[in-house]
């Protein structure tokens, strides 16, 4: 049924401007990926306009190219300059920007478009072959369920903290009391906003993150030595060959790319959780010889590959079900409306061919996202070789205006300067970064589905227990506590019969 | 020296007559004009995007679509009114920020506070559930087996003490029915666990309907409008009931009329009018609302006060459901 609905789509898609328009949005959205702030929301939203005066298949190309491009693009600003484009693409500093530091910029930007396309295409076959399936699985995933994956979430926290565990913990719990800054949706209260209104919906994610990130990496490198001196790096031209370093680690790229995919069938959980989620997986399963943290290949594979993936599971829901994954989907339901397509099942029943377009489209985004991809990431590699004298400042005015363009506000502004400061003292105190984002995600989503699981519930706590799926993850989340406390025992024996010895 | 100082006097005069002369010749619009959008990205604000497009197109000027969701649109009415007073800023009033937050006490300011540009869009909404349900099959149903099991419901609104949950509220305090309510951030998750069984009702919107028409048994219709009750094919409305809710014309519905800082000068208010007045006329803005099941709305601003007014004053009656609710479910606990 779904082939045939992508060989009807074919004939859509396959004109000049439908393809031209794909091609031209996967660069929008690596450009707009890149530039601190905006991300594939920002870019979807700007373009909508355009988007909706032209064919339905070209249209719906445009915009999806934009998420797929701009999902990307994230990470060679992460890559280049350790600051994440957007939201997604935190994680891939990790160890993308080790291996800019060691000379392999380079291949750490092929590395992740590759890794990113191959996952959107992995994200895209699930969309053919396993809509009607996950659409299914994501319609019984309910509060319950949310609640104790957001706890299962936060576990992440333990394992990219790095050196300290205990100081990755209160990263992560300062995350957490942050994300219940703004209006409580259930008591309608508001929650710590002082009486200002800019603060009635909490901070802005993007600001948070471009603050944290940005400012304090600018900062940092402003404090360093080699302000003015000329940078003598030797740069490589990224080749395909990135194809086959990012291949080599195919049980990484497969396994990132399921997880991508099963976050973004289930609406409002996102390409952050999954980008964090792949890497913490990856690292725990990694051998120690590959160094995560330090410029491990894989770390860039497992983040890129989850967040692209995560486009195409999102599509899961928003076309088989008419309930968009996040923002950048209920977005594109509203252009496929404006278009004169109701998604939902009875697109699929009644407008296949469309529905083939839109697979089709969604599926050239990421093999253009490959081929433009590397084409153009030279232009990128050169950001390395300006002087910090003259990038800190322009990267200092993108972020600005990245962040002021997200809801035109200047109190943004300030949170990001603010948060830059945060930022600042919390890598004076050697506290990471990562888990205070990780917090500010997945706090709202623990909370309220906690909240709203017991609310829906007539019997308390035991809604926990009583539906297979919350009961599962139950089991999980207790089996990976007992686990940390045992491994911690274990080894502080080892220490002790050490220091006795 | 002096020729100098000529020289610069001479430029200096030459600057001033230009810039001058450019201001007193410049005519509003001479820039972007911001449309404040009180909700998050989705369906609503792509409506507005298609208003705003063509808005923009009457007046030469792009009109990009900020969205400033926070307590329930009244973020967007203060960042929008915090603005100059220029015709630069216009506000999305949608019902929930301009009458409903003040009626409940949440915001200091009546709709009366503002100047009105146009009527925009509606949308009404219903109170569904799921077909094949063994319990019930109609709404009157529904409200006996609730009066019968007090606190055993549980539906959703989307948001809490938005309009659907405090024209369902009112509903619910008619027939006597204690209900548990569920706050949802997206309301497309409320559908999706209605669905799902997770809930036993919940509010649903013509765009949700024209999704997924078999999934649903739309009970009840939260409009007397024969239009809205075509919208999802002649399902029993308000109007039908055998009690009368005191709701009528847009007090049940959600809308929203695009207005502007009382302060701001009149020529630029007229040019903002003509052109949302234009807009709202053209046929391909109401194909494309209506594609998105919305419902274009024609009223202009002289009409303001007569569509606005009775809103408030049916909203402020029914005020205490939503305390009414809250009280008996503490009663149940």
């Amino acid at each position: 049924m779904l082939f045939e609905s992508v060989a009807s789509g074919l004939e859509l898609f396959l004109t000049p401007l439908a393809v031209s328009m794909t091609l031209l949005g996967v660069i929008i959205g690596l450009l707009i990926g890149a530039l601190p702030g905006l991300g594939p929301l920002m870019g979807i939203i700007l373009l909508l306009p355009v988007a909706i005066s032209l064919p339905p298949v070209a249209a719906m190309g445009f915009l999806i190219a934009i998420f797929v491009g701009g999902s990307c693009g994230g990470s060679i600003s992460a890559i280049l300059l350790r600051i994440p484009g957007t939201p997604l693409a935190a994680a891939t500093l990790f160890d993308g920007y080790p291996m800019a530091k060691k000379g392999r910029a380079s291949d750490a930007i092929g590395i992740a478009i590759t890794a990113s396309a191959i996952g959107g295409l992995i994200g895209g076959v699930v969309l053919i072959m396993g809509s009607p399936i996950l659409a299914n699985f994501a319609s019984d995933f309910a509060p319950p369920e949310y609640a104790m994956l957001a706890i299962t979430g936060l576990f992440a926290i333990a394992i990219i903290s790095g050196g300290s565990l205990v100081k990755g913990l209160i990263s992560g719990c300062f995350g957490l009391l942050l994300a219940t800054i703004g209006t409580d949706e259930f008591s309608t209260g508001y929650r710590f906003t002082f009486g200002n209104h800019n603060m009635l919906n909490g901070f802005h994610i993007v600001a948070v993150v471009v603050g944290l990130f940005a400012v304090s990496e600018m900062a940092a490198q402003i404090m360093g030595r080699d302000l003015l001196k000329k940078p003598e790096i030797k740069i490589e031209r990224p080749g395909f060959n990135s194809i086959f370093l990012t291949l080599k680690n195919w049980k990484n790229l497969v396994r990132s790319s399921s997880i991508g995919v099963f976050f973004g069938a289930l609406p409002g959980a996102g390409g952050v959780i999954s980008s964090f989620t792949s890497y913490a997986i990856a690292k725990a399963w990694a051998r120690p010889d590959e160094n995560y943290g330090e410029g491990a290949e894989g770390g860039v594979v497992a983040t890129e590959a989850a967040n692209n993936a995560t486009v195409g599971g999102t599509l899961v829901p928003s076309l088989a079900l008419g309930i968009p994954g996040d923002a950048s989907s209920a977005m594109l339901l509203g252009a496929l409306l404006i278009l004169g397509f109701v998604p939902g099942p009875i697109l699929f029943e009644q407008q296949p061919d469309m529905v083939g377009g839109i697979f089709l489209v969604y599926l050239a985004s990421n093999v253009f996202l490959l081929i433009a991809g590397i084409l153009v990431t030279p232009l990128f590699v050169y950001i390395l070789r300006i002087p910090k004298f003259y990038l800190i400042p322009v990267v200092l005015l993108l972020c600005s205006i990245g962040t002021f363009a997200l809801q035109a506000s200047v109190f943004d502004l300030m949170v990001m300067l603010g948060f830059g400061l945060v930022g600042i003292l919390f890598r004076a105190a050697n506290y990471p970064l990562s888990p205070i984002v990780i917090g500010l995600i997945l706090g709202p989503i623990l909370e309220n589905n906690l909240r709203r699981a017991l609310l829906i519930s007539r019997e308390g706590y035991w809604i926990f227990v009583d539906r297979p799926v919350a009961a599962t993850l139950l089991v999980i989340n207790i089996l990976l506590v007992v686990g940390a406390f045992w491994v911690a025992l274990r080894n502080r024996r080892n220490k002790n019969q050490l220091s006795k010895a | 020296m002096t020729f100098m100082k000529n020289l610069k006097t001479g430029f200096a005069a030459a600057a001033f007559a230009t810039f001058g002369a450019g201001a007193a010749m410049a005519e509003f619009p001479e820039r972007t004009i911001e449309l404040i959008h009180p909700w998050g990205p989705g369906n609503a604000m792509a409506v507005s995007q298609i208003i705003a497009k063509a808005m923009g197109e009457e007046l030469g000027v792009d009109m990009p679509v900020i969205s400033t969701p926070g307590a329930a649109g009244t973020k967007g009415q203060i960042t929008a009114m915090q603005r100059p007073a220029d015709g630069y800023t216009v506000f999305d009033g949608y019902v929930a920020p301009l009458v409903l937050q003040p009626v409940l006490g949440n915001a200091d300011w009546t709709y009366s506070d503002f100047t009105p540009l146009h009527a925009a869009v509606s949308n009404a909404f219903a109170i569904g559930g799921r077909p094949g349900e063994s319990r019930w099959s109609n709404f009157e149903e529904m409200m006996a087996y609730g009066k019968a099991n007090p606190g055993e419901l549980r539906y959703s609104s989307g948001s809490r003490n938005n309009l659907p949950h405090m024209v369902i509220a009112k509903v619910l305090q008619s027939y006597g029915v204690v209900a548990q309510n569920v706050p949802y951030t997206q309301d497309g998750n409320a559908v999706k666990d209605l669905k799902s069984g997770v809930l036993d009702f919940a509010f649903v919107n013509v765009g949700n309907y024209i999704q997924d028409k078999p999934a649903f048994n739309i009970m009840l219709v939260l409009s007397e409008l024969p239009g809205a009750k075509a919208s999802y094919d002649g399902a029993p409305s308000i109007a039908d009931l055998s009690i009368d809710l005191g709701l009528s014309g847009l007090a049940p519905m959600g809308w929203t009329w695009w207005i502007v800082n009382p302060d701001t000068p009149d020529a630029e208010v007229a040019k903002l009018r003509a052109a949302m007045t234009a807009a709202m006329k053209r046929d391909d803005v109401r194909s494309a609302i209506e594609a998105v099941g919305f419902v274009p709305l024609e009223w202009d601003h002289t009409q303001y006060d007569a569509i606005v007014g009775p809103v408030a004053g049916q909203l402020g009656a029914m005020g205490n459901a939503l305390d009414w609710e809250v009280e008996e479910l503490k009663k149940l606990n």
